[in-house]
Formats: C-alpha cells, structure tokens, sequence
C-alpha cells in the first residue's frame, strides 16, 4: 500500500477560477525521497500542502478528486495524528518560528500533541544532540544564524517525531555551506533514519541527486515522474530548464545515460578524455567584453572602511574595493559575513566608522544617500519592501515623483523590459512572489539609474525568471550601468557576473575575475566548475564547458558513449 | 539603537534565577519603594538598585531608562514647590500668579519634591533591572499553565517587536532610496510619508502574519487540550532569594508598623535619623534585599558557593 495516493486531484484557491492543481494523480512509497520541482506558479507547494493537509483546511478554496494517506482519506483524517506523522518546513526560517527562545520552539508542536512533560523532555534532548542544537538550547531564536534558525524550524518538526517530511525550498534563503548542512540533515533522516522525504526544491544542483525520484510540475499539472535520470532528459526534451548543470551539460551532447552528480560527472568526463587531454581555461584572463581595469573610470571605491553596528561586533574590517563602471560585479559569502552591510554602505545609507566611500569619484559625505540616490537603483532582500500602491504603475510613478522625473514613456519601457505591462493596473501584492520581485526592481529602475545595487534579487525565484533576470542586468552593464548583486547563489555569480568579489567575516578574501575567484574555490563554485576541476580547470559556465570539452567529447560516436559510462 | 533597552542573554548570575523568584524579589523592591516615604531609605534602595543594574551589566541601559525619566522627574521637582504652600520655611516670596495664588515657595515642599523625584528613579530603575535579568520568555512560560493562549500572543509579540523595528527600519531605507526625504515638509505631508511607512509594514506584517500561522497549524496548534513544557529549574539561589525577599517585606511591614521608614515633610520636615531603630531597620531590610548581589558576587568569585547554589 503506498503511503500517499492522490487520485484526480484539482484545487483552486478561494477567489480563483484558475485551478493550482490540476487532476493530479499520484503515488508515493514509504521511505522514498521525492524531489518536486518546477518554475514559479507550477503548482509545487501547493502540492505540498495538500499532502501536509493545510489545503484546503487551512487555506479554504475548492477541492476535488482524493487524497489518501496510509489508506485513509487524508481529510477525515484526525489533525492532531496527521500532525504527528506527517511535518512540514517551509521556505522563509523566519516565518515558522514562534517562541523566543530555542527551547520553547521545540518543544512548540510537543505542547500542541498534549503530550507529558518527561516525553517533551526526552524528545528535546534526542532532537537537540542529533541536530546539533544542544550548546543553543537556551539561546534566544533572533540570535540564530539564518542556516541556524532553519535548522531549528527542522528540528522542531522533527521533535514530533513524524513519519513524512515535508520541505518547502528549506535551503532558497540560505548561503552555500548552511545549505549542505541541512541537505545532508535531510538526507541521514532518509536514509539512516526511514523518514520518507518530500522535498520542493528549485536549485537542483544541491538536491538532485538524493532523490530517488523526481515530480516535475508545470502550471498545475504533473508533466512528468519517475526516475531523476529519466526526468533529467525530459526536462531537456521539453525545453524545460529543470535539470542540474552537470545533467545538462552531458544530455546537451546526447549521451545515452545522463550523469546527475559530480562524482558520475567526473568518472565520466576522464574516462572520455583519457590520453584526450583538455586544455585549461587561462583561469585569470578576463572575460572579452571588459576593458582592462585601469581605462574604465570607478564607479564605487572604498578606502580602508571599517564598520560597526551600536553594541554590535565590527561587521566590516578594513574593506578596500574598486568596482569600475559598467562592470557586473557579485558579491558572496556566508550569511553573517557583512554583504548587505557593504552595499547599505555603497549606497550611503550608513555611514563607516571609518574609511572613505567615493561614488563616482566623489566621497560621500554627510548627507550619504541623498547625494547617490538619483542615479542608483536599490533593491533589498524583500521585494515586499517596496509594494504599497494599488497599482503596479503607481509604484513606479512613486519613484518618479520623489525624484522629480517626469517621462512617463519611462514607465512603458520599464515595464516593457521586465514584462510586466500585462500587470499595470493590477495590485502588486495580488502578483505572485517572481512578479513582486519584477515590479519592486521596476519601481527602482524606472528612473534609468547608473548604479544598479541588488541584495539577494534571485531568492525565491525558478531558474527561468533568474535567467530572464541575469539577461537583463548582462544588458544594462553593456550598456554601461554598474550591476552589483549581493548574492548566494553561486550558479547566478557564474553564469552573469564578470567580478566576483568574496567576503568573509567582514573582509574581503578575495576579489577579482570571476574564474581567478570561483575557479579555486571549492565550496563557492558552480557546479560546472565542480565537474572541471583539475580535468579542464577555469572552466564554470554550461557554455564555457561545451566550447572546451564539447568538442573532445564529440570526438567519439554517441552509442559508444552510452556504453562507457562507468555507472551506467 | 533599543536593542539595548531589551532582555540579552548574558550568562550572569542574576539572569539565571528562577524567573518566580525574581519576579517575588522585584516585587518587594516595587512596594516598599512605593510605602516608604523616608529619603534616607528610598535613597539606600536605589542604591542598591543601582549596584544591581552594575551586575546585570546594564548601566548603558540604565542611562537610557534615565533618559527616558529625567523629563518627568523634573516635572515633579518643579511644579510640587510651585503648587504646594503646606511647607513652614518660605525661602523664597514669589510674585502673585493667576491660578496659582501667591508664589511662596518653602523649603520641605522642594524637598517633598526631590523625595517624589527620588521614589520615580527607583520604580524606573526597578522596571530596568527587570528588562535585564528576566527572560520574558521564561515569564511567560511561568504563566503558560494557567493561560496557555493568551501567553502565546504575549510571545510572539514579544517574539515579533524587535523583527517589525528592524523591518521598519529597512522599509523606511528603501523608501528613503526611492526618494523619500522624513524629515522634510509640513507636519500634514511629514504623516503621509510615514503613513505610507506604516502601509507597507501593515501590508507585510499581514501575509507574514499568515505564514507563521500556517506554521503553527502543520504543528498541531489548535488541535486540542496542550500541555504545557517547563524549562524552569529550582535551585538553592532561589530558594535564598525566595526567602530573603519575603524577610525583607516582613523586616520592612514590622519597621512601618513602628514608623520606620515614613517620614514627615509638611509643616516642618522631620529629622531625617530620627532615632537608631530607623538605622536598625533600613540596615535589617537592606541586608535581606542584598541577598541577591551577595549571591552573585559570591557566585562569580568563589568556587565552592558556586557549586552549591
């Protein structure tokens, strides 16, 4: 009997014709890990709710077709023991905590199961050592990492001790190194521990290949499931870009089985290029379009800044930087590591305690912000920051009025440019979140700044709107606007970027050309780069590997290729 | 910036305290500062306040609360000898004001003033020490038994305050990168900007609101009776913290039934030692209330008092 089986399922929201889930049929074993991917609106989380039993329960909206959970209809079924086999964690870790202190959020959903005090006690303990909680049990919740609070909305579900586990995108908000942590939490509990394991997940490179199978969803329809290889290739058949790099990479050149790890990458990759060497990338030179450093003017200097926040530790130590105009330049590091600092600082919003800040060649003084503002476009974490008129149009005639522009053709080509004219008289908090992100960044844009400063803009959106939203910074670089993004997302610095710039406990490790800085890195490189590594070093981009190791690889007929495959 | 202001943990001894216990202790401190009314003792309990504020490491928090007083402190000092004419010893004869009648100002009326101003700092130093060593969360958890949810609003406001200044302070960023100037303009167009602050934060704090219910919900809230987990552990130190506040307010309750520690201002002010019991006493009741910062310094210097409380 499958754990999970939902036949003809179809589900609208309340105030909505168009259904979210659309006949969906499907079966899911116990102790399975399933991977559900898909682009924004598809449909995934949605699904995932249903099978957590929040929808319709707790969202409403209309429902048809059932869904079973260990052969009882998942609707007559008790919340409180639903509860205990079935958990859920979900995307933003600060918006699943409750209580204050670490303690009291794990033993949150013990309270809410009634159960006596030495069971919470017991479970508390066993949750905290395996979790790695223990030296922050009596910590309060808004001192916790990012990495650290996700890892505690995890462990609080877990301490209720469910069978299924649930994860709503756990790792989209966290840096490179916290989301490891919390994949190989996921993947011990599946494998060592039995849990069976749902996960929703865009960034494939991170979680492809645990899964055992993987659900690929589009606008409210399965499109397909089965094996992770299997769906690698129809997601390349369709056109759709659902697939880890690595996975594309080698189906982009028809081999018959495809590679979903690095590991079977690289077994792969050197089992082809034996006695075929490929050459390396020169991993310093710059990329074709920029100009040599010293003949471009600087947009952004910054001389020896130091930066404290009242009461805080030093979060930026003796930070030196040249960012030069038209260049797209990212900024990584761990959270924690002083990013979002360093561009309130570019932009003039703080001030530093010590050091020189100079935009344009001019040092910023005392009125900070308001000297830079006209021709810099500012986007934070949370597009929602910016969202508060009734229409789309109106957020950007906003921008325009405070800074006293007055074209309003502007407003049509922004819009144009980030397609969002179909939304213009729409509410911009009824969009969906890739939509809220679009108008936020329209309504910074919209006055043509030169300066265009992002922090974190690919959170939380499918690979399709992160590459739309690569292309279209590409673009304003070329034309000469300065792009810098404070980003974790690896995969985004490597594609876009041509400057990377890396910090780590508030001083810069490294900066430079992309390849001279993510081509060393092992932990902040793509996963390309993973897979060329010492075989054809430098190389990050899925371009960049099939102009230098296509050719090699094409070498030799495509079935024979299928057949050497060393896991096949 | 307020960040100060709030509970931190810090590992001090003071912190670590059954939150009932020093809820009693704080308590005792908020009565008798309000019973007595002799300046020497009100004098010795801020005193004492203060050097407990030093322990808890709080004295920058401290100097906030005061900031935060001082206006209504200065208040008090000044309208009480303006206001009042029961005092015998006129140091100064003012002119004749509408309202007020004649401006005599006496001596035991600025005094009865500065004792006024002096009780205020010590209720206000009393609610400062109780930022810095009770844990709210623990506070409420101690309450939690015998009123589950509304405990659990209190927390998560408590929980969710500091995250909607830090969001309004990003908010109010953007919007000022958006070209928002706060401090300009008429004081009507000064409220549309910050009404349009608050929209967005409204907007948000809502659809969040959502969220962190919806995650309530996959954890069973609501689902029936709960139980309630105590994090609260009992040790010696409370015990003797207990007890001591407890014999301080007797020491203190046995002291006013005999007129230690009231005190006459109006007509003429009284002697401010009277007589030794009034010493004996403020001495009795002083000691039981230092139990805490004895324990405290004991704790942070010797090993073997350490190990037994």
């Amino acid at each position: 009997m499958p754990l999970f089986k939902v036949e003809n399922l179809t589900y609208c929201y309340p105030g909505t014709e168009e259904p979210a889930l659309k006949n969906i049929s499907l079966e899911i074993q116990e102790g399975e890990f399933l991977l559900v991917t898909g682009g924004s609106g598809s449909g995934k989380s949605t699904l995932a709710r249903v099978l957590a039993g929040l929808i319709p329960d707790f969202y409403g909206g209309r429902i048809g077709g059932r869904v079973f959970f260990k052969g009882k209809e998942i609707r007559t079924t008790d919340r409180r023991r639903l509860a205990r086999e079935v958990g859920m964690v979900f995307q933003d870790p600060e918006k699943q905590i409750v209580q204050n202190s670490v303690e009291a959020e794990l033993a949150f959903g013990l309270e809410n199961l009634g159960l006596p005090l030495e069971e919470m006690s017991r479970r508390i303990a066993e949750v905290s050592a395996f979790m790695n909680l223990s030296p922050f049990r009596e910590s309060l919740t808004a001192n916790l990492s990012g990495g650290q609070k996700q890892m505690l909305a995890l462990a609080s579900v877990l301490a209720m001790q469910p069978h299924v586990l649930i994860l709503d995108e756990p790792t989209s908000q966290l840096d490179p190194v916290s989301a490891e942590e919390i994949l190989n939490a996921v993947k011990r509990l599946n494998e060592e521990m039995g849990f069976t394991v749902i996960m929703v997940e865009q960034r494939l490179e991170r979680c492809f290949h645990l899964a055992d199978r993987a659900l690929l969803m589009d606008r409210g329809e399965i499109v397909f499931h089965g094996s992770v290889r299997e769906e690698a290739r129809a997601a390349l058949s369709s056109g759709l870009p659902f697939v880890p790099p690595v996975a594309r990479f080698f189906a982009a050149l028809n081999f018959k089985v495809v590679p979903v790890t690095v590991k079977e990458g690289r077994e792969l990759l050197r089992s082809h290029l034996k006695g075929n060497p490929a050459p390396a990338l020169a991993a310093t030179s710059p990329p074709e379009t920029a100009a040599p450093e010293e003949e471009q003017e600087s947009a952004i200097s910054l001389k020896s800044v130091w930066f404290r926040y009242p009461e805080g530790p030093e979060v930026l130590k003796d930070v030196s930087l040249d960012i030069q105009a038209g260049q797209f330049t990212a900024i990584l590091g761990e959270n924690g590591s002083g990013k979002s600092t360093l561009l309130k600082i570019m932009v003039g919003l703080f001030k530093p305690g010590r050091g020189r800040v100079y935009v344009h060649g001019r040092e910023l003084g005392h009125c900070g912000f308001r000297e830079v503002r006209k021709f810099t476009a500012y986007l934070s974490q949370n597009p929602n920051d910016y969202l508060f008129q009734d229409t789309v149009e109106d957020e950007l005639l906003f921008t325009m009025r405070n800074t006293g522009v007055e074209d309003r053709k502007l407003v049509d080509e922004i819009l144009h440019r980030l397609q969002l004219e179909r939304y213009r008289r729409r509410n911009p908090r009824d969009l969906s979140s890739g939509e809220r992100q679009r108008v936020a960044l329209a309504s910074v844009l919209v006055t043509r700044p030169g300066l265009i400063m992002l922090d974190e803009p690919t959170r939380g959106i499918d690979l399709r709107l992160k590459t739309e939203l690569g292309h279209f910074l590409r673009e304003e670089s070329a034309a000469g606007r300065t792009v810098i993004v404070v980003t974790h997302d690896v995969e985004f610095a490597a594609e876009f970027a041509e400057k990377v710039v890396m910090l780590g406990a508030g001083r810069i490790v490294t900066a430079g050309e992309k390849h001279a800085v993510l081509g060393t890195s092992v932990f902040y490189s793509p996963q390309i780069g993973k897979l060329c590594r010492g075989i054809c070093d430098g190389v990050l981009t899925l371009a960049e590997a099939q102009e230098h190791l296509g050719p090699l690889l094409t070498a030799k007929p495509a079935g024979l290729r299928g057949e050497q495959a060393v896991w096949g | 910036m307020f960040d100060r202001l709030f509970y931190r943990e810090k590992g001090l001894f003071l912190q670590s305290l059954h939150p009932a216990a020093v809820l009693v202790y704080l308590l005792v401190l908020l009565i008798l500062s309000l019973v007595y009314e002799h300046p020497l003792y009100l004098l010795a309990l801020l005193l004492l306040v203060a050097l407990l504020i030093r322990e808890a490491d709080g004295m920058e928090a401290w100097e906030g609360f005061l900031k935060a007083g001082i206006f209504l402190m200065l208040v008090v000092m000044v309208v009480n000898p303006l206001v009042i004419r029961a005092g015998k010893t006129i140091i100064w004869h003012g002119p004749a004001v509408p309202f007020l009648g004649k401006l005599d100002i006496s001596l035991e009326a600025v005094y009865f003033g500065a004792a006024s101003s002096l009780r205020l700092l010590v209720v206000i130093s009393i609610f400062c020490l109780y930022n810095l060593v009770i844990n709210p969360d623990r506070v409420l958890n101690l309450f939690s038994r015998v009123a589950g949810k509304s405990v659990l609003v209190l927390t998560l406001a408590t929980r969710l305050f500091p995250t909607m200044v830090r969001d309004l302070q990003r908010i109010k960023e953007v919007q000022q990168l958006r070209g928002v100037d706060f401090d300009t303009g008429s004081l009507w167009q000064r409220a549309r900007k910050y009404s349009g602050l608050y929209n967005v934060l409204l907007l948000s704090s809502l659809e969040g609101a959502m969220e962190i219910a919806e995650s309530m919900q996959a954890r069973a809230f609501g689902s029936g009776r709960r139980s309630t987990y105590s994090r609260n552990l009992l040790r010696p130190r409370d015990l003797f913290c207990l007890g001591s506040s407890v014999l301080a307010l007797l020491a203190a309750v046995w002291g006013l039934h005999y007129g230690c520690g009231r005190y006459t201002f109006y007509p003429e002010a009284d002697f401010l030692i009277k007589d030794g019991a009034t010493l004996a006493v403020l001495f009795i009741v002083l000691f039981y209330l230092s139990v805490p910062l004895l324990l405290s310094e004991g704790w942070k210097h010797c090993r073997f008092l350490k190990s037994k409380i």
